[in-house]
């Protein structure tokens, strides 16, 4: 019963001083499963490419000397974007899967404990923790609570607007009754016309820019600064414990 | 208001009220009433601009280099020349010069306009004013064709057997009882006075003329990309020049599209010369010897233009159509017109629905202020504020402002144009000869040539009697119709002898960057539009539209009395006019008609505080 | 009187010809070859529909573009095909006679005429910033529309709003589709339509009597199913990544893509590169101008017409999505910065404090 609890807290908080004890020979929990790490990694390089061809895009390349037919660069600066694209879609559906048979650290991602106090008061933790406030976090096995927030709104609720106003973009260019255009064309009107599709998903691409600098920075500085191992265990698996 | 005096006529508003609302075959809304004495004739006029749009309050705070596309759609039909005040204007501001090709097409883009806009009013808005179209199914056949090869030799759809054929079709369309734009039209009243034969003559060219006006604006096609709201560039034309060059198949200018232009420009002065002019020459001389000289209003006194189509550009003195003012009919003197003196252009709101502070006082438009004020009343005013049944000019009864010159309303439009040219050339001006000799060949004809071919008395009328009247604004407007043509055939072949020279430049980018821009600048641009004198006046602030405002034809012909009570020139122009009968005002719409109201045009303008109106929500 | 197989008789369309259509149109309507002898005398014998062609706020420019078709010629719409029984800007009669032809329709012809709306009610100030024989706009739209079959939405204004619509809308300026939700609305817009556009609703509407299909947003399929871009002619040089730099440049005579100089071709649903402007005579790229985006909802709205990425008003005068964006993550990049360098120092004295600690 207690342990059922204290499941349920650890879920919630990311604290498992009781993962902890079972680890404290080895001092570190399995964590991301492989799939997971996987897809991490190949998610963030279709996120660098769909933001560097994005912008190109939007503000293309000086233009191409030679005749029309002996070029191609729009074409294949789209062509990355929209395969990035697929990837990162693909990727994100078989990661909603993940959640389904993984851990339960594969589900941290795609849901917030909002009416859990717990979770709050750990959010409040970090807060201090990066505010200077306070000199030592907690220990966190999954994500810390600060970064499942993160990660809710500005990965995974982003990912969806991104996707949906993408592929609704993508629609346009593979015309109406396309797989797209019936999927995602409805967006269109939603935002008004085309044109503020395209300005809503240029400013996600900057949003997801300012989460991947967040996202970037405090993984490096957690690694350093708190109390486990975050870099090493996207490659690894296993969240290490310093203390 | 009773009875009083102002500008020479006696306004007297005792009589029956008759109202005309809608006014039809103009371009937007408006609404018109008169007082008619007891023979029926009128002795007090009043016109109502009824509808407003707020384009101006709707500018401030966008790009400059926008402007032209959103004043563009003030109109529709005169398309294109509110485009073109407004690039003049913000170039004006910010000291660009357009590369010459830039200005010969833009010249040839105007003169289309004037031609296009020109034949299609007369045709299509104002001919059913003097053609009664149900009387065409009397006319023989063959003595139309006579008719036709008597006042126009050259025009090669004249046999029997082509009227014959337009009167089957006309009497098909009519026997199908359903007379669809003719319905209701005041078919049979005393007040048409053509043959049955002129009548189908007018008829056949109505449909000629609807055939081949959307050919000549195919040259804003090729300029602009499309037709009505072709595009236009601050700095120069958006159509780059590629006469032979890599890549010049897919050019917006080579030499294929020259030529199509070339072949518009030919085809148009064949129609201004053949059928155009012709028509309003044979129409206006019988109504003249039926005693119609009625409809000259203020024309007779005070005419106004800024002058246009300078043959070098950025020299007024070279202008072709050269502008100024004359005032109380003193062909002698022209006085000089300039839109950037605070003290001529001005507009007044005493008897507009807009506020000043002072309506006895006029403001130049640079620093005009428009708070809309709507608000039907008056002693004489019935009906409630959405049920207007009678407006009472003795308040404010219109959206339109009343624009003045050094405090003068005046008429604005190509009769304006036509009489200051022919001023103009009388005083020995090289540039605008042609004008001179146009009139002097119209008085001709109309005096003697036309009467004594068809057999009717010949006249000695005056051009200070001929010129004045309705008849005399719907002549000067085919005249510079066919006049424009001409021009553009001198532009075309301007152009060509430039880019031969190997001059290719379409547009001056220098200053496209507003970086390169004043931190403040103000500046005018005028264009004589197909309905008068254009002027639109724009302030710049940190790269952004401070202030615009647009002072248009139909706002200086269809302004309501200003704060000293004097009408203008709609409303001159109704007066003293007998009606035939009061329940058909088809001589109140054949002289507004004459004019050519552009309503969009004149009530345009909306309050700086407009966004603080009530909102209705819909649902 | 004139019926439709007299027209197309008269243009140059044999009987057999004709009779094979009126199969066609019973096949298409799903109907057995016994009905083809009654469409062909429907057509042959039905008069003409009555259209009743309202102007609001407009320019009238919608008109304009209308009476430069060149197929069918507008003067053929007229004469042969429809009754345009109300139309301000053509009709020969005025004030009272003219409002009497609308109350003659729609009773003689009730549920059976068609509307046509040029140009949108105002709905500030009562409705009176728009004037028809004393009364609001908004109140003739009203009326004329309750008993119409469909409603024809011309241009931009009736569609979307257009221009009078644009911020901050100062008379209220409302789409027919707003004000009238009860009858079946075919929206074309652009600013104006294209002429053979206008043509084509109309005569798709009367050869096969039936509502074109519509998109999401009420646009004929059949003309607005594509964007501009998609036809251009100069979508090899998009693809090549040959832009036109500036007005007039060496790229601009070339005829390259004008997307650099702000084209909306990308984001314009219309059938200007297909169709093209006045009988295909050019369009507004072809003839070196970018696309202006004049068919879509809203399009004074979206920055400069020269701009490539949208102004958005709300973060000040001169912001769009990169400098927006660009700002954003230079602040939270330097907030980074800041905040690795706070910790280092804090890293630092708390190292040295622990080994004061230790010593």
């Amino acid at each position: 019963m207690s342990a059922t609890t204290s499941d349920k807290l650890a879920d919630v908080t990311g604290i498992d001083p009781d993962a902890i004890e079972h680890g404290a020979t080895i001092k570190s929990v399995y964590v991301y499963e492989a799939p997971v790490r996987l897809w991490h990694w190949i998610n963030a390089f279709a996120i660098v490419v769909l933001a560097v061809t994005g912008y190109f895009i939007g503000s293309p390349p000086p233009t191409q000397p030679g005749e029309a037919s002996a070029n191609y660069l729009m074409g294949y600066i789209r062509f990355a974007h929209f395969a990035a694209g697929y990837i990162f879609a693909i990727g994100l559906a078989a990661r909603i899967y993940w959640a389904f048979v993984g851990n339960h650290h594969g589900r941290e991602l795609f849901t917030l404990p909002l009416f859990n106090a717990a979770y709050w008061k750990e959010v409040l933790t970090m807060l201090k923790w990066y505010a200077f406030i306070i000199a030592r976090p907690s220990r966190y096995v999954g994500h810390n609570p600060l970064a499942r927030l993160a990660m809710f709104l500005l990965y995974f609720v982003l990912s969806l607007f991104m996707i949906a106003t993408g592929f609704a973009l993508y629609g346009e260019g593979l015309q109406a009754e396309s797989w797209a255009d019936r999927s995602f064309g409805w967006v269109i009107p939603l935002l008004g016309q085309s044109q503020d599709v395209h300005t809503w998903h240029h400013l996600g691409m900057w949003v997801m820019i300012c989460f991947v600098i967040l996202h970037v920075y405090a993984a490096i500085r957690e690694d350093i600064m708190g109390r486990q191992s975050v870099v090493s265990t996207m490659i690894s698996g296993y969240r290490t414990f310093k203390d | 208001m009773g009875a009083y005096e102002t500008q020479g006529f006696k306004l007297d508003d005792s009589g029956r009220r008759i109202v005309v609302d809608p006014v039809t075959r103009i371009e937007g809304h408006m609404r018109c009433e008169v007082n008619v004495d007891k023979n029926n004739v009128i002795r007090n006029a009043v016109s109502t601009g009824t509808m407003w749009r707020g384009l101006e309050v709707i500018l401030k705070g966008r790009d400059p280099r926008d402007a032209w596309a959103f004043v563009e759609r003030i109109c529709g039909v005169c398309t294109g020349c509110h485009a073109l005040a407004s690039v003049r204007a913000v170039e004006d501001a910010l000291g660009i010069r357009i590369p010459k090709n830039a200005h010969l097409i833009r010249e040839l883009m105007a003169k289309t306009l004037q031609v296009h806009d020109h034949a299609v009013h007369f045709y299509h808005l104002h001919a059913m004013d003097w053609v009664d179209v149900l009387n065409a199914l009397k006319a023989d056949p063959k003595k139309t064709s006579e008719l036709q090869q008597m006042v126009s030799p050259s025009h090669p759809l004249s046999s029997p057997g082509y009227f014959r054929d337009v009167q089957n079709r006309l009497q098909k369309f009519v026997d199908s009882g359903q007379l669809g734009p003719f319905m209701n039209g005041y078919w049979g009243s005393k007040a048409y006075v053509l043959p049955p034969e002129a009548n189908l003559m007018a008829v056949t060219h109505y449909l000629e003329a609807l055939d081949l006006q959307k050919e000549w604006v195919k040259i804003h096609t090729i300029f602009g990309g499309k037709n009505p709201h072709p595009n236009y560039l601050v700095g120069g034309v958006p159509c780059a020049i590629n006469i032979d060059g890599d890549g010049a198949a897919g050019a917006p200018l080579n030499m294929e599209r020259l030529n199509f232009v070339k072949a518009r420009i030919d085809e148009i002065i064949e129609f201004n010369k053949n059928v155009y002019v012709p028509d309003v020459l044979a129409i206006g001389t019988i109504y003249k010897q039926a005693g119609w000289l009625y409809g000259g209003g203020l024309s007779a006194l005070n005419v106004s233009d800024y002058g246009e189509y300078p043959k070098v550009n950025y020299d007024k003195n070279t202008d072709q159509l050269p502008g100024g003012a004359i005032l109380n009919g003193n062909w002698d003197e022209i006085l000089p017109v300039d839109p950037r003196d605070p003290e001529q252009v001005q507009e007044f709101v005493a008897h507009s629905w807009y506020k000043y502070a002072d309506e006895s006082k006029g403001l130049h438009p640079w620093d005009g202020v428009t708070e809309p004020n709507y608000k039907p009343e008056g002693p004489k005013f019935k009906g409630t504020r959405t049920k207007i049944e009678q407006v009472d000019e003795s308040a404010k009864y219109s959206w339109i402002k009343s624009p003045r010159w050094r405090g003068h309303a005046m008429e604005v439009g190509p009769l304006s144009r036509y009489i200051l040219a022919y001023v103009h050339a009388t005083k020995g001006n090289k540039y605008c000869q042609r004008v001179k000799e146009q009139v002097d060949y119209s008085a001709k004809m109309i005096n003697s040539g036309i009467p004594k071919a068809l057999g009717l008395p010949e006249t000695q009328y005056t051009l200070k009697q001929l010129l004045p009247t309705t008849i005399g604004r719907t002549l000067a407007r085919a005249l510079e119709s066919q006049y424009c043509s001409e021009m553009m055939l001198d532009d075309w072949h301007e152009l060509v002898a430039n880019i031969k020279a190997g001059d290719r430049a379409t547009a001056n980018v220098e200053r496209w960057d507003p970086s390169t821009w004043p931190k403040e600048a103000k500046g005018v641009g005028t264009v004589a539009a197909p309905r008068g004198m254009l002027g639109h006046w724009i302030k710049i602030k940190d790269g952004r539209i401070e202030n615009y405002q647009c002072v248009v034809p139909t706002t200086w012909n269809g302004s309501p009395r200003d704060a000293k009570n004097q009408i203008g020139a709609f409303e001159a122009s109704l007066m003293n006019t007998p009606l035939a009968n009061p329940e058909q005002p088809v001589e109140i719409l054949r002289t507004l008609h004459s004019f050519d109201p552009c309503l969009a045009c004149s009530t345009h303008v909306m309050s700086e505080d407009g966004a603080e109106l009530a909102t209705v929500k819909v649902r | 009187m004139e019926t439709f197989y007299e027209v197309l008789r008269r243009q140059g369309i044999t009987r057999r010809s004709f009779l094979k259509f009126c199969s066609l149109t019973a096949t298409s309507l799903g109907l057995g070859s016994a009905f083809v002898p009654k469409i062909a005398h429907a057509m042959e014998n039905k008069p003409r529909t009555p259209v009743l062609w309202l102007h609001g706020l407009e320019c009238t420019c919608c008109s304009e573009s209308f009476i430069r078709s060149a197929h069918p010629l507008a003067k053929d719409v007229v004469l042969s095909m429809i009754s345009l029984d109300y139309d301000d800007t053509l009709m020969a009669s005025a004030g009272h006679q003219a409002e009497a032809i609308l109350e003659e329709i729609i009773t003689k012809y009730k549920g059976n005429y068609i509307l046509a709306v040029e140009g949108n009610p105002p709905l500030n100030q009562d409705g009176m910033s728009c004037i028809i024989g004393g009364r609001p706009f908004s109140e003739q739209l009203k009326h004329v529309a309750k008993d119409c079959k469909a409603i024809i939405s011309w241009g931009s204004c009736a569609s979307w709003g257009c221009v009078q619509a644009a911020k901050p809308n100062p008379t209220q300026a409302t789409p027919v589709h707003k004000l009238i939700t009860d009858k079946p609305i075919i929206k074309v817009p652009g600013c104006p339509p294209i002429a053979e556009v206008m043509t084509g609703v109309i005569t798709y509407m009367l050869t096969f009597d039936r509502i074109p299909e519509l998109d999401r947003q009420g646009r004929p399929k059949m003309f607005y199913s594509q964007r501009i871009h998609d036809k251009c002619y100069r979508r090899p040089h998009f693809d090549a990544g040959q832009f036109v730099e500036a007005f007039d440049d060496e790229s601009a005579r070339r005829g390259y893509c004008l997307y650099k100089v702000g084209c909306k071709g990308p984001t314009t649903y219309n059938a200007c590169s297909t169709v093209q402007w006045n009988e295909g005579t050019s369009f507004p790229i072809k003839a070196g101008h970018g696309c202006i985006g004049c068919s879509e909802d809203g399009f004074w709205d979206k920055g400069s017409f020269y701009d490539r990425l949208t102004d958005i008003h709300q973060f000040g005068i001169e912001a769009n999505a990169d400098r927006i964006g660009a700002t954003a993550a230079g602040v939270v990049g330097a907030a980074v910065v800041a905040h690795a360098a706070v910790s280092a120092i804090k890293r630092v004295t708390s190292k040295s404090d622990s080994a004061k600690a230790d010593a």
